[in-house]
C-alpha cells in the first residue's frame, strides 16, 4: 500500500439531495400532506465518483452548471452528507467560497473573530492575524463598521480573508477568485499560491479555464455527477472545450 | 477542518464525516468552547447598545416587569391566596419562568439565523443552540440579582438554603439546553414554530403557577396534583421557591425536575444531531 503520499481519497462517492421543499413548508401544507408522507424529489448530484489526489497536486474541476462540482467540494469539506462511498483526507480540508456572508449586523472585526473561533482558532491566534487581514483585505477603517454597510466587493474581500485565516492541509476553492477589483484579485491569487505552497493539495472549481491552465497540474471534468475525464490539464480541457462540437 | 489544530495534523488519512461518531463530535464541541463564550458576551453587549440607559436596562427591565405584575396580580386582582410572601413568590416564579421562555425562543432562531456561517464553515452545529442558551443564562443573571433584592425587601431572612438556588438554575439550564436543541431543529422544518412558541409559553405561564399559587387549586384532586408534578416548569419553579422561601418540599417534584432535565437534554441532543448535515442548506 503506497498511500503515504495520498492527500485525498474518494471512493464510489454518491451524493443525493432530497428536496423536501422544507424551507418553505408551513403548517397548513404539512397538515394537508400528512405529517408522514412528505413528498420528496431525489436529485443525484454525484454518482460513482472515485479519484485520488496526491500531495503537491493542484486539481482543477470543470463542468457545466449543475454538474456537481460544488457538491463535490462541499462533500470533501465535510459540509455535505454523502449517500454512500468514502472520503478520506489527510489533515484539515477547508472550503473557500464566495458565500461566507457571516453576521451582517456585526463589524468586520467581529466577523473575523466569529469565523476564526468557529474554525477552531484561539483568540490569540485570531488577534495576531488581525493586522494582516486589515492590510490584505484593504478594508482598514471599514473593519469597525457593520458588514451590512459593505459593498458586495468589500464583503467578498472580507469573506476571502476569513476563509484564508488558516493554512489548511487541503484547500478547496469554489469560484472564489472571481471576486473584488483587479488589485484584490492579484493579491488573492498571490495568497492562494502562498497557501498552495504550504498546503498539501488544492482542488479548485472555476469556469475560468485560463486560471486552471495557469495554476493546476491536473483537471477533472464532471458531467451530470459523473467523472467524464481525469488527466493532464491540456488533454482534459481540450476535450472539454470540444464537448458541444 | 474538523479536529482542528490538535489531531488534524496527524499523518493518517481520516474520514471527513468522522463527526458522525458521537465521541469525535463532543470533542470538537469542547474544542470550540471559546466560540460559545464569545458569542454570548457579544450578544449581551449588543442588546443594550442603542438604549440611552445602556447596561442599566439589564437591571431596570426585571425591576419594571416585577412592578407591573405585582400591580396587576398582587394589588388589583389579588391572586395572593395561599401565599404568605406574594411579592417573593411572584418574583422568583416570574424570573425562573422567563429564563426558560427566553432561552427557548432564542434557541428556536439559533440555526435559521446563521445560514452564512453554516454554509461556510464546518463545525458541530449543536454549538449554535448551546451558544444561545448560554447567552440567555448570562442575560438572566441580573434578574436573579434583582430577585434577591426584592426578596430581601419583603423581610425574608437569609438562609443557607439559598446556596441551593444556583443548583436549581443549573438543572434548569440543562433542561433549557435540551429544549433549545429540540426547537432549533424544529424551526428548520416548520418555520411556524416561532409563531407557536409564544402561545405555548402563555399556557405554561398560567399552567405552572408562575403568578398565582396552583397548589391551592389542586389540593385534594389527585389527578390535578400529578399533572402539576409532571409539568417540568411547575417543578423547577417549586424547587426555586423552596430554596429561597423555604416551606415543605414534595420530593417527587425534585425527581420530576431532574428526570425532565436529563431526558430533555438527551433527546434534544440526539434529535438535533440526526439532521446535522442538513442545517444551512436550501
Amino acid at each position: 500500500m503506497v498511500s503515504s503520499d495520498l492527500s485525498v481519497e474518494v471512493r464510489d462517492l454518491a451524493v443525493t439531495y432530497k428536496v423536501y421543499e422544507e424551507a418553505s413548508l408551513d403548517l397548513s401544507q404539512l397538515a394537508r400532506r400528512g405529517f408522514r408522507s412528505r413528498r420528496t424529489v431525489t436529485v443525484d448530484a454525484l454518482q460513482g465518483v472515485s479519484f485520488d489526489v496526491h500531495v503537491g497536486e493542484a486539481v482543477g474541476i470543470v463542468g457545466s452548471n449543475g454538474s456537481g462540482k460544488s457538491t463535490l467540494l462541499r462533500t470533501i469539506a465535510g459540509l455535505q452528507k454523502r449517500q454512500s462511498g468514502t472520503v478520506l483526507v489527510r489533515g484539515s480540508a477547508h472550503l473557500l467560497g464566495v458565500n461566507a456572508a457571516l453576521q451582517k449586523s456585526l463589524s468586520g472585526y467581529r466577523n473575523v473573530t466569529l469565523g476564526g473561533l468557529a474554525m477552531g482558532m484561539s483568540r490569540a491566534e485570531i488577534d495576531a492575524a488581525m493586522p494582516g487581514i486589515e492590510e490584505f483585505s484593504g478594508l482598514r477603517e471599514a473593519m469597525g463598521r457593520p458588514m451590512n454597510t459593505y459593498s458586495s466587493g468589500m464583503r467578498a474581500r472580507l469573506a476571502f480573508s476569513i476563509a484564508t485565516l488558516q493554512v489548511p492541509d487541503i484547500l478547496l476553492i469554489d469560484e472564489a477568485l472571481a471576486v473584488g477589483d483587479k488589485s484584490f484579485r492579484k493579491r488573492s491569487l498571490a495568497r492562494i499560491n502562498e497557501i498552495r505552497e504550504q498546503a498539501n493539495a488544492v482542488l479548485m472549481v472555476t469556469h475560468n479555464l485560463k486560471e486552471i491552465r495557469e495554476t493546476c497540474s491536473r483537471t477533472i471534468w464532471l458531467d451530470e455527477g459523473r467523472i467524464q475525464a481525469d488527466g493532464p490539464v491540456d488533454e482534459v480541457l481540450d476535450l472539454y472545450e470540444q464537448r458541444d462540437d | 477542518m474538523s479536529i482542528a489544530s490538535s489531531a488534524a495534523r496527524s499523518s493518517e488519512l481520516r474520514d471527513v464525516h468522522e463527526t458522525d461518531r458521537l465521541g469525535a463530535y463532543v470533542n470538537v464541541m469542547w474544542d470550540r468552547r471559546s466560540y460559545v463564550s464569545f458569542v454570548a458576551l457579544q450578544e449581551i453587549r449588543r442588546r443594550q447598545v442603542n438604549n440611552v440607559l445602556g447596561n442599566l436596562w439589564h437591571l431596570l427591565n426585571p425591576a419594571l416587569t416585577i412592578g407591573v405584575y405585582f400591580l396587576i396580580f398582587g394589588l388589583l386582582i389579588k391572586t395572593t391566596r395561599g401565599v404568605d410572601n406574594f411579592l417573593g413568590f411572584l418574583t422568583i416564579g416570574l424570573f425562573v419562568y422567563q429564563f426558560t421562555q427566553r432561552s427557548t425562543i432564542t434557541a428556536s432562531k439559533a440555526v435559521v439565523s446563521n445560514r452564512g456561517l453554516l454554509q461556510a464553515i464546518q463545525f458541530p452545529r449543536a454549538i449554535l443552540p448551546v451558544s444561545s442558551t448560554v447567552t440567555e443564562l448570562l442575560a438572566a443573571l441580573p434578574s436573579f440579582g434583582v430577585m434577591i433584592l426584592v426578596v430581601l425587601s419583603t423581610g425574608q431572612g437569609v438562609s443557607i438554603r439559598w446556596l441551593l438556588f444556583p443548583l436549581v438554575i443549573a438543572l434548569q439550564f440543562v433542561f433549557n439546553l435540551g429544549v433549545g436543541l429540540f426547537v432549533a431543529r424544529l424551526t428548520t422544518h416548520v418555520r411556524d414554530t416561532s409563531q407557536i412558541l409564544p402561545f405555548v409559553f402563555r399556557l405554561l405561564l398560567y399552567g405552572s403557577g408562575v403568578i398565582f399559587n396552583v397548589d391551592s387549586y389542586a389540593e385534594g384532586d389527585a389527578t390535578l396534583e400529578w399533572l402539576f408534578r409532571l409539568n417540568p416548569m411547575y417543578c423547577l419553579l417549586t424547587l426555586a421557591r423552596w430554596t429561597i422561601l423555604g416551606g415543605d418540599l414534595d420530593i417527587i417534584v425534585l425527581f420530576s425536575a431532574a428526570i425532565w432535565a436529563v431526558a430533555a437534554f438527551l433527546f434534544g441532543f440526539w434529535w438535533f444531531r440526526r439532521a446535522e448535515s442538513s442545517y444551512g442548506q436550501q
